[in-house]
This record gives C-alpha cells, structure tokens and sequence, in this order.
C-alpha cells in the first residue's frame, strides 16, 4: 500500500472506506484513499500563508 | 484567483491541440457566483432626481473651522440655506462598516461587516470582511498546462439589500460610482463601480513595485504593501520585470511576468523605457500616463490586461523608479468591477484610464519612505484629479433617478497628514509643516470647489445630500491590547522568551487563553464550539468573562498622560440587531481620541510595550469609539431628524422617491 509503506487505519474507518469506494465507483479502497488524501494535500497546498495574508492586507494601509 | 478571467481568444489558431484547449475554455466558463439583485425591472425617467456626494472621513469639526474662517464658501452656502449636521457613525467607525450601514439602512448585525478585518475562528487566520476570491477547483492538465473546467468564484460578503437594487427595481435609474463594500458590486441593472475592497491585479489591496540598485530601508527584507526588485545600471541600461498575477493555467502558477528595459541618459536626467508594445520617456521626477500591460497566459489563446503607471524617481548617482499596483484595467477587466459589466468600459472610452484599484492613494509608498511628502502630494493629486474627470463626466451624464459618487481624498490626506495638522503630534516636524502645513486643508478646499461646480448644475428637483462616513481625530498613541489581555492573564504564550517575535499568534496556547484581538475594534472570546481551540464555556462563563473585560477595558489608564485608552467598550448585543449579530466579535473597542489599536496587535503580535508613541505618517485615523468621530451630513433639505445616522440614509432615498423602507432597515427618513 502507498508504494510500499502502509499505514494503520481503524478498522471501522477501513469498513466506510470500502463501501464508500465502491458506492464512488474507485476501482479500489487503496485508490480511494489515495485520492482523497491527493485533494486534502491539494487544498492546504492553495491555502493563503501566513505571509501571503499580511501582504494581501498591508495595502489597506491600516495594517503594517 | 485569475483562472477566473475573462477570456479573450485570438482566431488564428491552428493546431489541433489549441483547438481543443479552445474547446475546453468555451465549456469552462461558469458565470460568476454573486448576490444576485432579483428580477429585472423596467427603468423610467423621473422628475425627481437625487445626487449624493460621500466625501469619506470628512471631519465636522475641521469643517465647521473652516467655514467659520471663509474657506469653505459653497459649504457655508449651501449649510446656510439648507442643513449642515454631525451625521453619527457605525460601530466601530470604519469604513467598510460604515458606509454598510449608509447602504443597507442596518447596523452590522443587519449586513455582517464588523471591521476591516475578519477571521475564520476555526484557523484564526484573518481575510479582507467585504469578499472571497476562490479558485476553481476542477481542472485538467495536458502537458506543462493547467485548464480549468470551473471558474473561479468571488464573492462579496456584504449581507442585506443595497438601496439602488431597491430604488432600481422600482424604476429609478441609479448610477454609484466607486462605493465602498461593493466589490464584487451587487449583480444589478444600475450602473454601479466598485470601490474600496477592490484588489489589485495580485489580488491584493495594492503592491507596488520599486525598483533601484540602491537597497530602501526595509523591516525583515521587505516593504510594507510593496515590492522590491534589485536592479542593475549596466552601460546606462536597466533590464527588470513587471510582475503580474499568478499563471494558474501553468503547472505550479508562476508569476506572470512582461520585461522592460531602461535606457538612461548618461548626462541629463532622463530616461526611456521600452515595454513590449510602447515607450515612454520620463524626466526625473515625472510620471507616465497609465501603460496598459497585456499578461500572456496561454500563448495566442489567453491574456489578461492591467494597467500601471511609472514614476521615475531618480536617474543620477542611483537609479529609483515606482511602478504602481497593477490595476484592473477598465476598459478589459479581469474580475468583475462594474455592473454592467460594460460599464466600466464606457467611463474609460469616454474619460481614459483610471484607478480601479479600491483606496489608490498609496499611503505605503510613503510611509515606507519611497515617496516624501512632496511625492505623495503629487500621486493623491492624480488620484483626485481622475475623481475629478470622472465626477464631471457622470454628472453631465445624469438627467434622472440616483447619483451616487464616492471622493477618497479626504480620508487618505488626513491619515498621512494630521502629523502636519496638529502641532501635539509625536511625528510632528517643523520642516515638512512649513513646506506641507496646509495640505490636509487645501483637500477640503478641493470639495468645496466640487461643491460650487455642483451647485451650479443641478436644478430645482434635485435634493442634495453631501455626508461623509466617519470623521477624523489624531492617532498620538499605539495601543498594544494583546500585551494588555497578557499582561492581565487572558492570554498565555507558549514560549514567552519569543514575545514579540510571532504573528498571527503564532505562540499563542489556546488551551490557557480566554480572549484575544484581531482587527481594529474587535475583541474575541476563545469560546468553546465556536473557536477551534475555544475553552471558555457559552452561557455564564462567557457573559461573566465578557462582563469582567468590558469593566477593566473601560478603566485603564494611560500612565504617561493619565487619561483613559478607551472612552467605551461595548458589548456586542447591546449595540448590535438582525441575523449576523452571532458573527459579530464579542466586544467592540471604543478607543478614546488620540489612541488606537497598534500596528502589531491587529495581526495578533504581542509587543513588549503596552502603549507607544506612534511615530508613524500614518498619524490621523477614526477606528476609535464612534462618538469620537462623528462624519458630516448637509442637504440642500432641511434635515429635521435628531442625531440623523449613516443607516438612515437608504430609508431616506426610498423616501425621497416615494417608497417605503425596508422592513429590515433600521434607520428612517430624515427629511
């Protein structure tokens, strides 16, 4: 799993993850998975940093 | 944020790989997810006509002074024969609250716009309160190309029904131009443009460019609300780049960026600078005429425009030159800045270029030293005479319904000003006063002038209404809230040997903090269920908490000058009504005359020091209790209300075209 490491899931999440791949139409609970954890990473990845924020901000010039 | 654009196409294309790209682009677009204004409606003429001038932060106690000594002539006229009040403000007096509550006919808890700045309490990260810029989320990548298959979505986050969709839908022709807390500006049939909160072309609220071989004084290798770009003088030749918004349509977005290159005269002080498509020359000290800037995204299929302007600061011994923020360019727009979408097009096909950018005087330029006084001067001067053109421009276009049109100049001048208006002012200084001492005066000037100009066109149908959104008092002191919540054991840090190092609360334990500031005015509970990390329990513990803040916020004492920091302090529900008082803070900082919150705590920073001297020039503002800065309202009307507010503004235009107000609106007719 996941190119050779694995990782533990509970097994009642495992269960969900199952049918909910199957009911998505993922060939596999490992793809599903995969790809869910692939659109997470995504989303913290388009998140504004910090950095970004505060110069989004400093032209508002009440803000330094 | 751009694969939002507005596409523009080119025919020539020729391989079948563009082709489909093309194909998919067409498919791609999904309008813009914005407040809609309802059913469409048949407009008329009216008799009646209804001209506004918002003058923001002008200051009543500045103008009574000067009417008094004959310099406001059209002001003293028209307060004479008509009416001239204090007009009370939002709470907390800022203006994208303010001038919600002038066009809802509500209080914040009515519309949700609580200050400049809002966070989302599960990551405590703050973001701009009027609107949201998200990117698509589906796309698909060929090769090095990212193509969207949705749009992206901005939206405006102002709540409650704006009083020219109302007076529209009616079939009052309304026509607002540049009104704050209208970005993107309600989906309607009035010709509406947006105002302050609208981004530059970085998506931010202005950046501007300096370029130099000579490194400016910077704070951690960076200038506040601009950019630095290290140049080199090779051969009297400069080559540098215009930086634009993100290519998100390329595998990692990276900057957008079109090359220019500077070719300076050995001897004199002149320079010429070649873009792809133009040259410009430019004598030291001189400004160009807006360049507009084509940003290529997918070769000969997709481009986005903005606009900026040069100032060559210096040619000789160093090379300094000051590219504005990239505005959105009016005559192309990348993101939505008008209604209808052409009407931005038609100001600009019939008065040139201008400033899109929401508060375009660049107060950063200047306190970050790139500009001097006399250079800041110069820049609000070509902002105010672009208001100026356009005003003359719209008002030859009214004939019938509404005219609202939005002046910044009397709000920007003051902040960066009041040091040479107010002899007390720790940043005072006796130079730039004999050069500049004037300046915040001779802006009020300026309006008068607008006011004698109008006066003479408008006829006997037209009611007038001149009114600003806050007034103005002196920022003498800094005040450090969040060293204040720590000092006093509502704030615990996880490292207090880093105090003063982190932002954003970044040394922050929320499992021992009860209450923390973010904003201007807005204090926050750390509030269970609310707050990701909240401990403090709703009900008793949290109105015993709220209770015990208000009371000890009210009685601290600045030690230096023996004088209160806060002339009020209030709770949420007793000044708040309507829907989103649940989004509001929990207490509103009322900060007295000459005190305001400082620089760092508004990012959630906890200095050393509890109050500082503010050294700034930045050095007037009015985010202090509401009944320190009042704004103005005159009428050509005789105004009979008492205490007439900013929300009772919409129910009186309603009135003024014999409607009745909005049951959601709390405020009511003046006249």
């Amino acid at each position: 799993m996941f190119g050779g490491a694995k990782i533990k899931i509970d097994k009642e999440l495992l269960a969900k993850v199952k049918k909910y791949a199957d009911i998505a139409g993922y060939s596999s609970a490992e793809e599903f998975i995969t790809h869910t954890i692939e659109k997470e990473i995504a989303k913290l990845e388009e998140a504004d940093s910090e950095e970004d924020i505060k110069k989004k901000l400093q032209g508002l010039g009440y803000i330094s | 944020m751009y694969d939002m654009i507005f596409k523009r196409g080119r025919s020539n294309l020729k391989s079948k790989s563009k082709v489909l790209v093309r194909i998919i682009l067409l498919f791609a677009i999904i309008p813009f997810l914005i407040i809609g204004c309802g059913k469409k409606a048949e407009t008329s003429d009216t008799k009646k006509k209804v001209l506004i001038l918002g003058f923001d932060g002008m200051d009543p106690i500045i103008l009574r002074k000067m009417m008094d000594e004959g310099r406001m002539p059209n002001f003293k006229k028209l307060a004479e024969e008509g009416s001239f009040k204090e007009l009370q403000t939002s709470n907390p007096p800022q203006s994208p609250v303010a001038w919600s509550n002038f066009i809802t006919g509500m209080n914040p808890g009515g519309h949700g716009i609580f200050d400049f700045v809002h966070r989302d309490p599960k990551t405590l990260f703050p973001y701009l309160s009027t609107s949201r810029t998200e990117a698509g989320k589906k796309s698909i990548t060929i090769g090095d190309w990212v193509i969207p298959l949705e749009s992206g979505k901005v939206e405006l986050l102002r709540h409650g029904k704006s009083f020219w969709e109302i007076l529209q839908s009616k079939g009052v022709p309304c026509t607002v131009y540049m009104i704050p807390s209208n970005f993107p500006p309600v989906e309607c049939e009035a010709k509406t443009l947006s105002g302050m909160g609208t981004p530059d072309m970085l998506g931010t609220y202005g950046t501007f460019s300096y370029y130099s071989n000579v490194e400016p004084e910077m704070e951690n290798g960076e200038i506040s609300g601009g950019k630095y770009y290290e140049v080199y003088v090779k051969r009297n030749t400069v080559k540098a780049k215009i930086y634009g918004p993100k290519n998100t349509f390329r595998k990692g977005a990276p900057d957008c960026t079109v090359d220019f290159t500077v070719y300076i005269d050995p001897e004199n002080p002149v320079a010429k600078i070649v873009l792809p498509n133009k040259e410009i020359f430019l004598k030291e000290g001189e400004w160009s005429e807006w360049i507009r800037i084509d940003f290529e995204l997918i070769p000969y299929l997709q481009s986005v425009s903005g606009i900026c302007r040069f100032y060559l600061k210096e040619v000789h011994p160093d090379f300094k030159l000051y590219v504005t923020p990239i505005n959105i360019n009016p005559e192309d727009p990348a993101l939505p800045i008008s209604t209808p979408p052409d009407f931005s097009k038609e100001l600009f096909e019939n008065v040139g270029y201008f400033y899109t950018q929401g508060m375009p005087e660049d107060t950063k330029a200047l306190s970050s030293g790139i500009f001097d006084d006399g250079e800041f001067i110069k820049q609000i001067t070509l902002v105010h005479e672009e208001e100026v053109r356009n005003y003359h421009y719209l008002l030859s276009q009214f004939k019938s319904g509404l005219l609202f049109y939005y002046f910044s100049s009397t709000d920007q001048n003051a902040h960066m000003f009041w040091r040479l208006h107010d002899k007390n002012h720790p940043a005072f200084n006796q130079e730039s006063y004999d050069k500049y001492g004037d300046v915040l005066e001779k802006v009020y000037e300026e309006m008068d002038d607008i006011l004698g100009y109008t006066l003479k066109r408008i006829d006997d149908n037209t009611t007038l209404i001149i009114m600003s959104d806050h007034g103005f008092a002196p920022f003498y002191y800094s005040f450090n809230i969040n060293t204040w919540l720590l000092n006093n054991g509502y704030v615990a840090l996880i490292d207090p040997s880093k105090q003063g190092e982190e932002e954003l609360f970044a040394n922050v334990d929320w499992s021992r903090t009860k209450a923390y500031v973010l904003g201007l005015n807005a204090l926050y509970i750390n509030l269970a269920g609310r707050e990701a990390n909240g401990i403090v329990s709703p009900g008793d513990e949290y109105n015993q908490l709220v209770d015990e803040l208000v009371e000890k916020l009210k009685k601290v004492v600045d030690p230096k000058t023996g004088k209160k920091v806060f002339r009020n302090v209030y709770k949420r529900d007793d000044i708040y009504s309507g829907p989103y008082v649940k989004d509001a803070p929990d207490i509103l900082l009322g900060f007295a005359r000459g005190y305001r919150i400082s620089w760092e705590a508004s990012l959630g920073k906890f200095p050393k020091e509890l109050i500082t001297d503010n050294m700034e020039a930045w050095s007037g503002d009015h985010c202090m209790a509401p009944e320190e800065v009042p704004g103005i309202i005159l009428s050509n009307k005789k105004i009979v209300k008492e205490n007439p507010a900013l929300y009772d503004i919409a129910p009186t235009l309603l009135a003024e075209f014999g409607f009745e107000k909005e049951k959601e609106m709390v405020g009511s007719n003046i006249f």
